[in-house]
């Protein structure tokens, strides 16, 4: 059942007026932090009346515009994108606590705060696009506008890592926009809301054409190998920031294209007649193990997130194009799986820098001592990607190895297997430094058996602890009516025309 | 009140009356000049919307001055391509306004002459909309060299360092120009007898014997046009003379005088697309190649640029390859695209010169370098040059946007799918400079303490400067207008049924 409503219109709203509150009255502080967190609620509160409908099978609608003629501006909620925003709405509410929190005395903070908003704006914006043109309107202004915040501390480094970042997201954009073209040019339409628009009728030149642009386009963001470069660069903006990039709005709005690449402008059935997947499910299994591979060798903890971000997005693109019902299962799930968990490492390795100044892996002997709750957090998102049962992280890989065995393709069975080998043999010698190391001599300690506990602030302790919980309870009751797991099955059964 | 006939030959009128009153009404007091321009450019506007207003209700309509019918009077003919009127009588109006304050700070500006400024901007205004106007070949060329004089001028007066020089490089090329487009308009007078453009169209087509007479008459006009639409190759004239010029007198030749040059081409398109004599897609060939190549060289001399003004004027040559490769496009999207463009950019680049004008005028300085750290001490200025830069870019949903689109879908619409991939990545390449401006405005350490303690520019200068840079967005997401607006006279023109 379709139904018009201003709902999926307003979700990217909110943030956009936010940000708007936080540009012209953003100088008092009280207020800038009123406008922050009561945005992010709304919009929480937004995204989440639309749920159960959503879970009934309604999905929502609004054009707003026609500025094209022809193509225009707009939203629907369907839900995949209902999936999509639910994750970015509430990880918003967390993360502009633990900003507030991680941010303190910065000078820059209403430049940082106001496009914060803007991109958690144009994130959810792309969520709920009714169209590849939406999409792609989106997903410029989220490059743009991740800019600033990028390079935050403006020196020589972040500029150029800036730069790095705009050249390989503008190029991405600039294949979108020409797969978007060619694709109105085939088809006449660009409408997402069907299991598909390309059909077999146009050129299959064409075709290949528009399946490399827009996956490649896509791609960027989503950092499959070779075209990942900008993603450890961008590391040196502030955490919450690195936060938002890598587990929320950048990376997330990649795999989400390459989602809507996949399902809906291309469809199962077409892309398993052309077999153009194939290609991307081996890029995508190369860009698993060598991520994680080069994560074992990164000294900075940030970095080594990096990299295994890196290697957890290509789970989605590998779920993508493996062309089963599971394994879009698990590439839609995983969308909510890789962000709560990696929000956590990034939490932490915030917490650990502002509370101690230590960013480098080898100094964090005995962290856990001191900072326990924090490194707890920390343990449980590593065992969650290191697919444990019960825990978010299985989930995919269970979905994922069942969609290949469905597929006939076994050997991706392998692929996770080594791939959660070496997510353990990256995260839990982390874990055993931290709990397992004596704190070293000089520091805060005044005897032998008690080291002084010193927790990071609750501003940015409670957050990672509300994320690292919510990590448990995606895993252990993703079967539970209500859960967003439900969407996800929602949106396979759509895709599939189960 | 839309239907009186007499709107069409008032907004020619009024303002080349009023530039030859100006003078003499602020002969006592000098600070009259502007505040009479003011009143010269809104009476035209008002016409102007007038004429806005019949043509979209009843299309191409014409008057005849002095009832002189034709062939035998002149005629002037409105149709939907001469709407451009619209938006030359909006930038005017602005530019007079950005001008109150911006003159006076000129160096070496004699204050008694200033009178004569405003004087050289209405007949430079009033010379562009004959231009676009008229249905008579021979005014076509009067109107022509009303506008051209009045620019070599208008950039001349600038007062700066190398003023003279690059105005001259303007009038020997400009002179050049019009000098083909005279002999072109003698030919197609000897071949056919008649000087109305329409009548002119059905005699080419009656014509016996060789296309080559013809041909040449297309030839010559063809490139006197180029050289007015500065179109690579014949482009070397536009960056000193649009960077040198003060800065509202840029934002009008940049935003409207090169647009007379693409007026032009589509005005003689009309006259050969009609007449069927000779086959235009060999011209339109060359149009979509030279509009790539336009698009790229601008777009990589800009990169290099330190000066903001000289980086703006190179950023119009790429834009002006969008127009033309969509107008050799010949796909009804590709024209489409490339005729909304005409006004697009004329807004974009306009309130893009206005906010650079207006960071001179507060601070003395025009390069990057200089500039850096602006953006906290003139945060609406820069705002606005923010906004135009995302919009020239071509960022969704602002004007720039819709035109890319357009031209790139006729791109793949005419089967010529490289020219679609040329102009985004063009594209690509114009974003490079604009970084580099917003980042200095904004995130790089200062270097002058003029900079930093300067003032946000004066009302005169905000009003245009953030009116039409929120035109620019508005523009983007109203963008159906325009296109619908265009779009009859664009099916004309590419199905040959009557200019």
């Amino acid at each position: 059942m379709e139904v018009m409503d201003i709902r999926p219109l307003l979700a990217p709203v909110v943030s956009f007026a936010c940000a708007g509150m936080v540009f012209f009255y953003g100088s008092n502080r009280h207020w800038r932090h009123f406008w922050m967190l009561s945005a992010a609620i709304t919009k929480m509160v937004i995204v989440l009346s639309m749920l159960p409908g959503s879970l009934r099978g309604t999905v929502y609608y609004y054009d707003v515009i026609d500025f094209t003629g022809g193509v225009g501006l707009g939203f629907r909620a369907d839900a995949l994108g209902m999936f999509f925003s639910l994750v970015s709405a509430t990880l918003w509410v967390i993360t502009t606590i633990y900003a507030i929190g991680y941010m303190g005395g910065d000078e820059k903070r209403i430049r940082f705060f106001g496009f914060f908003a803007l991109c958690v704006s144009s994130t959810v914006g792309i969520a709920f696009a009714n169209n590849l043109l939406t999409l792609f309107l989106f997903y410029e202004m989220l490059t743009i506008c991740t800019y600033p915040l990028v390079i935050h501390k403006e020196t020589p480094e972040a500029l150029r890592a800036g730069r790095k970042y705009l050249a390989y997201t503008l190029i991405g954009g600039a294949f979108i926009l020409i797969g978007s073209v060619m694709t109105l040019d085939a088809v006449g339409t660009l409408n997402l809301d069907r299991p598909g628009i390309l059909n077999a009728t146009v050129d299959p030149g064409s075709l290949a054409l528009i399946f490399f642009l827009l996956i490649a386009g896509f791609g960027v963001k989503a950092a499959i190998m070779p075209i990942h470069g900008w993603l450890p660069t961008a590391m040196v903006a502030p955490t919450p920031v690195s936060a938002l990039l890598h587990a929320v709005a950048v990376v997330k709005v990649g795999a989400f294209g390459i989602l809507r690449t996949v399902y809906n402008v291309f469809g199962v059935d077409l892309l398993g007649d052309l077999g153009y997947t194939t290609p991307l499910a081996w890029l995508a299994a190369f860009t698993i193990i060598a991520a994680s591979t080069i994560a074992i060798f990164q000294g900075n903890l940030k970095r080594r997130l990096a990299y295994s971000t890196i290697s957890q997005l290509s789970y989605i693109v590998l779920g993508a194009a493996v062309l089963t019902p599971f394994a879009a299962t698990a590439a839609i799930a995983h969308i909510a799986n890789q962000a709560f968990a990696k929000i956590t490492m990034f939490f932490v390795a915030g917490a650990i820098e502002r509370t101690t100044g230590k960013t480098e892996i080898r100094e964090l002997d005995g962290i856990g001592h001191r900072m326990p709750w924090t490194m707890g957090a920390f343990t449980v998102a590593s065992l969650s990607f290191t697919g444990f049962p019960l825990f978010a992280g299985f989930i995919t890989k269970w979905y994922l190895c069942l969609g290949s065995l469905e597929a006939g393709q076994w050997w991706f069975l392998g692929v996770m297997v080594a791939s959660s080998l070496l997510n353990a043999a990256y995260f839990l010698p982390i874990v055993y430094l931290a709990f397992f190391k004596p704190l070293p001599h000089h520091e805060g300690r005044r005897d032998e058996e008690s080291p002084r506990i010193h927790e990071a602030r609750p501003s940015l302790l409670i957050p990672t602890l509300l994320c690292a919980a919510y990590v448990i309870v995606l895993g252990a009751s993703a079967d539970v009516p209500g859960m967003p797991f439900s969407l996800a099955k929602a949106a396979v059964q759509f895709v599939f025309g189960m | 009140m839309e239907n009186w006939p007499h709107w069409l030959v008032l907004v020619v009128m009024a303002p080349l009356v009023g530039a030859a009153v100006v003078p003499a009404l602020s002969l006592r007091n000098r600070a009259l000049a502007p505040w009479i321009a003011l009143a010269v450019m809104s009476v035209t506007s008002l016409a102007a919307l007038m004429l806005l207003v019949r043509v979209a209700r009843e299309g191409l309509f014409s008057y005849v001055p002095g009832g002189w019918e034709v062939p035998y009077g002149i005629e002037l003919r409105f149709d939907e391509f001469s709407a451009v009127i619209g938006i030359i009588c909006l930038i005017g109006w602005l530019a007079v306004l950005f001008s109150v304050r911006y003159v006076e700070h000129m160096p070496n500006v004699v204050p008694d002459r200033i009178p004569y400024y405003y004087a050289l901007l209405l007949l430079n205004m009033g010379g562009m909309i004959g231009f676009s106007v008229t249905g008579d070949l021979f005014n076509f060329f009067i109107f022509l060299e009303i506008l051209s004089l009045s620019g070599y001028a208008l950039v001349a007066i600038s007062g700066e360092r190398i003023a003279e020089m690059a105005a001259f490089k303007y009038l020997l090329m400009g002179a050049i120009s019009s000098l083909s487009v005279l002999f072109a308009v003698g030919f197609i007078y000897g071949m056919t007898g008649t000087l109305n453009m329409a009548d002119a169209a059905s005699r080419l087509a009656g014509l016996d014997g060789s296309p080559a007479a013809p041909a040449v008459a297309l030839g010559l006009m063809t490139v006197g046009f180029m050289v007015k639409a500065a179109i690579f190759p014949l482009h070397v004239w536009l960056p000193d003379a649009h960077a040198i010029a003060p800065s509202p007198v840029s934002a009008v030749l940049s935003g409207l005088v090169v647009k007379v040059g693409i007026i032009g081409v589509i005005r003689v398109q009309q006259i050969y697309q009609d007449s069927g004599v000779v086959d235009l897609a060999i011209l339109n060939q060359l149009f979509v190649w030279l509009g790539a190549i336009s698009i790229v060289v601008g777009a990589f001399f800009a990169i290099f640029q330190e000066d903001i003004k000289l980086m703006l004027a190179y950023s119009t040559i790429s834009n002006i390859g969008y127009i033309v490769m969509g107008l050799g496009l010949a796909s009804t999207y590709g024209v489409i695209g490339g005729s909304v463009h005409v006004f697009n950019h004329a807004l974009i680049k306009a309130a893009l010169f206005f906010a650079a004008g207006a960071l001179i005028y507060r601070t003395g300085y025009r390069t990057l370098t200089d500039l850096r750290g602006v953006g906290k001490s003139m945060p609406l200025t820069c705002a606005a040059l923010s906004i135009g830069a995302i919009s020239i870019v071509g960022i969704p949903p602002t004007a720039g946007f819709l035109c890319k689109w357009y031209i790139a879908l006729g791109a793949f619409e005419a089967d010529q799918p490289f020219f679609g991939f040329a102009l985004i990545f063009g594209a690509l390449f114009i974003f490079i400079y604009y970084i580099r401006m917003v980042n200095a405005f904004y995130f790089l350490p200062p270097v002058r303490s003029e900079v930093v303690d300067a003032k946000e520019a004066p009302l005169s200068m905000l009003i245009p400067t953030l009116s039409l840079a929120a035109l620019c967005l508005i523009m983007g997401l109203a963008g159906r207008i325009p296109l619908s607006f265009i779009e009859p006279a664009v099916m004309r023109l590419l199905n040959g049924a009557g200019g």
